[in-house]
């Protein structure tokens, strides 16, 4: 199973969904998920599955909050949206990502 | 503050599993059912829709297992689910869950109990400050005999001031009278000298204890006296208030100024001292007044240094006073537990080797019955890892399962200690361990023998995890392993396993076959004399009365007449201090017109003419004492068979005369007739009865006439017609019509069967044939249940495999064999093995166990009894291989 769809580094997923919520505001499991496979263009396809870890530790963290709503198929679902002190920790963990990425960018660069 | 709400929602999740569960359920079924009407609108089958839903998703039951580790707190809550589930299994398994308990549990209690009363007994007996360097001098003569050494007030004054000795105490025991009661009770009064209290440094528990100011130099010691904790409770009924009251002794007042410590028992021997007074070490005391001395050396001086430096002391001691020394002798301080050591050391040893091997033999069966019960779990594991559970999950749960079985192995054990301590407490020979000796559960050999099951029960428990971190969970799965043959190597554990267990059972039961053998051997040593409704009663002497011989004679021969006129009596004997098993007094004698030779020693009794026929004792030769002859002290003697067979073989005897010179009178104490320590003539040979114990050949003995030399009191040996305890208020109401100030005194029940009972040599006898019996025949049932259980699932392991042997052909018999074979050679090479050891610990054990031999029978008949067992055990499975019906067998897969 599994071999051919990546493993996702654990803080990025996290900042994936935060993105995601801020960008789509309230939305359910499957929409994050599908939502993050769509802006890669199809080319992260991750296990789905991995997804509600994250946003149990994101809620956890106080980040997000999850209220029961009404999916587009008329079934009760479970919303996440961000908390206030979610979206400010977007920005932190946007920041933390991007000195990473820089980072790693050069470290390629120079090879 | 983050962590603490990371914390709390996991706290409250942890309460709120239930509807957690259905929340994530019904979150996780959204999800899928979202996915699959994305991928039917694109066109797909909805079982193709379906499928490639549950792709992407990756794992639903590994998803819900990770968010719910992420959501509680998982080790507590996988804990409690492990340890429910790990119940449950255990309880459909009752028979290996509880033999594996009931292993740890006999060999933890067995350990525990045993070691806790060695330690008792021989590591750390007395409370006394310093006591290791507490030590009492002994006098070694040259055949190695030790003997008391006897000192005068002078001597041990002098004594005192060696310089190996920090503080000395000497003492003299009597037994006196409680004066105040209209019955006259007799108390065990021991006199300590000033230093004795301070030098065991043990604080009393009420008032103060006895010191120096209490018996001045120069003066009579003061009217005081400390009470002993147990003659407080006794007859004080533990009254806070005791002290500055006065107790009456021997019509004299004394004010009790102290009690001791509950442990405190200095003194005696066997905690009979009640009393203690001060006592006065002036030379003005009678020059025959001696004392038995003890001290504690100065620091770091070794016993051989004392021993080196006392020799001069104590021979110039002998020249003062030759008679108390014997003729050469080297001295050889003692530490108080030496002689509990040697009566007990032994035993006490032996026993503790033989529970260690019972908590080794517990602890393999343990690992035996978790090793065998793993290797039928391998597919149960292999199906629990497919369905998500991780190697890290799988660990825990088997340690969980495991730990609970050690847990309550060790627990049971625990209680097993607690409830056995007393009964084999009750079980040591009295006499011979210090009555200070606390007895308590030893805590560092608890917690090592818990440790040790704990450890057996982790190690092989988790074993079979072990071999799951291999991922070779398909072809487990897919060949179901449990059906083929196991492993080489672990195979060869479960071999190496049941051949230790084998062997060591043998040990075991070889020692306890001899145990038992050497004590039935000493119950029926022929005794000589007829015990049965015999009882002893004692007769002390009060303290300056009957001072003339005519007068102390003509009192015990009325004490005597008056006790056997009773109508339940069929007859009465005076006897000194020959008291059966183990009777006379020890004493150097000469032959008259033969060399004198100072290893010529025999038993002396004091006793009267009634006194053989009382016990049954047959005059074989000669004739007995009339009674004139003993009321003048006629120096006549009789000599046992013994003596008479050995010193005149030709059966002469009657006639001959013998000299014992330590026969000397010490008025007013001790009395002796004119021309006791001269040259007595022998009138008769009677039978030999046991005179030395009943486990020691019998000695050469010499009777005379009871008043050729008498204590500060005699006994009454006395033949009842029924049961002896009935008459024993009879006797006590005779003695008193003669002298109503004589109490009368009685050990134990009185009885001659319990003198038997009470000789160390037969309680330990007891002891050790008892709790080895019991030893053995459990490590005997361990070994069983072990050796069956790993044939058994070696046959269920194979089953498959015996199914095309027999479908092939093979004949039922074939199949038994092969069963048989592996099982036979496992016991065979632990047979051999626990053959050697016992022949090599033979000697060992022949030294401790008494009148052990080295016996080819009962080794013989102990590898049989453990062939015929082990039989049983692989017979019983090796029938139901034989017996498996090749068609359902190979149905099997």
């Amino acid at each position: 199973m599994g071999e051919n769809k990546s493993d996702v580094l654990q803080g990025t997923l996290d900042l994936m969904v935060l993105k995601t919520l801020e960008s789509m505001g309230p939305q359910h499991g499957y929409g994050i998920a599908r939502r993050i496979e769509q802006v890669s263009n199809d080319s992260l396809r991750l296990n789905q599955g991995t997804i509600y870890p994250a946003l149990l530790r994101l809620r956890q963290r106080g980040w997000i909050r999850a209220d029961w709503g009404t999916s587009e198929n008329n079934r009760r679902a479970r919303y996440y949206s961000l908390t206030r002190v979610g979206r400010r920790q977007i920005g932190k963990e946007t920041e933390n990502w991007e000195r990473i990425a820089a980072t790693m960018a050069r470290l390629l660069a120079d090879q | 503050m983050e962590l603490l709400r990371i914390l709390l929602s996991r706290c409250v999740a942890l309460f709120r599993g239930r509807r957690l569960d259905q929340e994530l359920d019904e979150e996780l079924q959204m999800h899928l059912e979202l996915a699959m009407e994305e991928h039917l609108r694109r066109g797909l089958r909805a079982d193709d829709a379906r499928a490639a839903a549950l792709r992407d998703f990756g794992g639903v039951t590994q998803t819900r297992e990770r968010y719910r580790e992420g959501r509680g707190l998982p080790l507590l809550e996988s804990g409690w689910q492990d340890l429910r589930f790990g119940l449950r299994h255990l309880r459909r398994n009752p028979g290996f869950a509880l033999t594996v308990v009931l292993s740890l549990a006999l060999g933890v209690g067995a350990t525990v109990s045993v070691f806790s009363i060695t330690y008792a007994v021989l590591v750390h007996p007395y409370p006394y400050a310093d006591a290791d360097r507490i030590v009492y001098p002994l006098l070694a003569d040259q055949s190695g005999r030790l003997d008391w050494a006897q000192l005068t007030a002078a001597q041990v004054r002098e004594l005192a001031t060696s310089d190996v000795v920090e503080k000395l105490s000497a003492r003299i025991n009597r037994s006196m009278a409680l004066t105040d009661h209209d019955f006259p009770e007799s108390v065990t009064v021991s006199c300590q000298t000033g230093d004795s209290f301070s030098m065991l440094g043990v604080p009393a528990l009420l008032g103060r204890n006895l010191g120096p100011a209490d018996s001045p130099d120069g003066q009579e010691p003061q009217p005081v006296l400390m009470l002993n904790y147990r003659f407080w409770r006794r007859h004080f009924n533990g009254d806070p208030d005791v002290v500055g009251r006065t107790l009456e002794l021997d019509h004299k007042q004394y004010t009790i100024v102290g009690v001791t410590g509950p442990r405190f028992g200095w003194g005696g021997n066997n905690g009979n001292i009640d009393v203690y007074l001060p006592q006065k070490l002036s030379n003005d005391l009678p020059a025959d007044v001696s004392f038995y001395v003890f001290f504690k050396l100065r620091p770091g001086i070794p016993r051989s240094v004392a021993d080196a430096k006392l020799q001069p002391l104590f021979e110039q001691f002998a020249k003062e006073v030759p008679g108390n020394f014997p003729r050469r002798f080297t001295v050889k301080v003692q530490r108080l537990k030496d002689g509990t050591l040697r009566d007990l050391g032994g035993t006490l040893d032996l026993l503790f080797a033989a529970v260690s091997l019972l908590l080794a033999i517990g602890c393999a069966n343990a690992s035996i019955l978790l090793l065998a019960r793993g290797s039928v779990r391998q597919h149960e594991l292999a199906i629990r890892s497919a369905a998500g559970a991780s190697v890290a999950r799988i660990f825990r749960q088997l340690l969980t399962e495991s730990l609970l079985l050690s847990f309550a192995g060790t627990a049971l054990g625990v209680v097993l200690a607690y409830s056995t301590l007393g009964a084999i407490i009750a079980w040591l020979p009295v006499n011979s361990f210090p009555n200070e000796a606390d007895f308590h559960i030893n805590v560092p050999v608890l917690v090592f023998s818990a440790g040790l099951a704990l450890l057996t029960g982790v190690l092989f428990g988790i074993l079979p995890a072990l071999q799951m971190v291999r991922p070779e969970i398909n072809p487990m799965m897919q060949t179901g392993t449990h059906k083929i043959a196991g492993s080489v190597r672990r195979t060869r554990l479960h071999g190496a396993l049941i051949v230790g267990q084998i062997a060591l059972t043998l040990l075991l039961l070889t020692a306890a076959g001899g145990a038992i053998e050497g004590f039935v051997r000493m119950m029926r040593v022929p005794l000589g004399y007829d015990p049965h409704n015999m009882v002893s009663v004692s007769i002390p002497l009060h303290e300056n009365t009957y001072t003339r011989w005519a007068e102390r004679v003509a009192y015990f021969t009325r004490l005597r007449d008056k006790v056997a006129e009773l109508p339940g009596v069929v007859s009465v004997g005076i006897s000194t201090n020959a008291t059966p098993p183990d009777s006379g007094w020890n004493q150097t004698f000469a032959l008259l017109g033969r060399p004198v030779n100072e290893e010529q020693q025999a038993l002396v009794h004091l006793v009267g003419p009634e006194y053989f026929g009382t016990l049954h004792i047959p005059l074989l030769q000669g004739r007995l004492w009339d009674a004139v002859e003993v009321k003048r002290g006629a120096t006549l003697v009789l000599v046992n068979q013994s003596f008479a067979e050995r010193y005149y073989p030709h059966g002469d005897a009657p006639g001959h005369s013998l000299e014992v010179p330590g026969l000397k009178g010490q008025p007013p104490d001790m009395l002796a007739a004119p021309g006791s320590d001269g040259w007595m003539q022998i009138i008769g040979v009677v039978a030999d009865s046991v005179d030395d114990g009943v486990d020691k050949p019998i000695r050469p003995a010499i009777f005379m006439p009871y008043g050729t030399f008498m204590f500060m009191g005699t006994q009454l040996l006395i033949r009842s017609r029924s049961t002896p305890e009935t008459l024993l208020d009879s006797v006590r109401k005779q003695i008193a019509a003669v002298n109503a100030d004589q109490e009368a005194l009685v050990h134990g029940n009185g009885e001659l069967e319990w003198w038997i009972r009470q000789e160390p040599a037969w309680a330990r006898g007891r002891l050790l044939s008892g709790l080895f019996a019991a030893f053995a025949g459990l490590a005997l049932v361990l070994a069983a249940v072990g050796l069956y259980s790993v044939v058994s699932y070696s046959v269920v392991q194979r089953t498959n495999e015996f199914g095309i042997r027999l479908a092939l052909g093979a004949q039922r018999r074939d199949v038994s064999k092969i069963v048989l074979a592996s099982a036979g050679l496992w016991v065979g090479l632990g047979i051999g093995i626990g053959f050697g050891l016992s022949f090599a610990s033979s000697r060992m054990i022949a030294h401790w166990v008494e009148n052990s031999r080295d016996d080819v029978l009962v080794t013989t008949a102990v590898c049989l009894l453990l062939v015929a067992v082990s039989s049983v055990a692989c017979l019983l499975p090796a029938n139901r291989a034989a017996s498996v019906d090749p068609m359902t067998a190979l149905r099997c897969e």
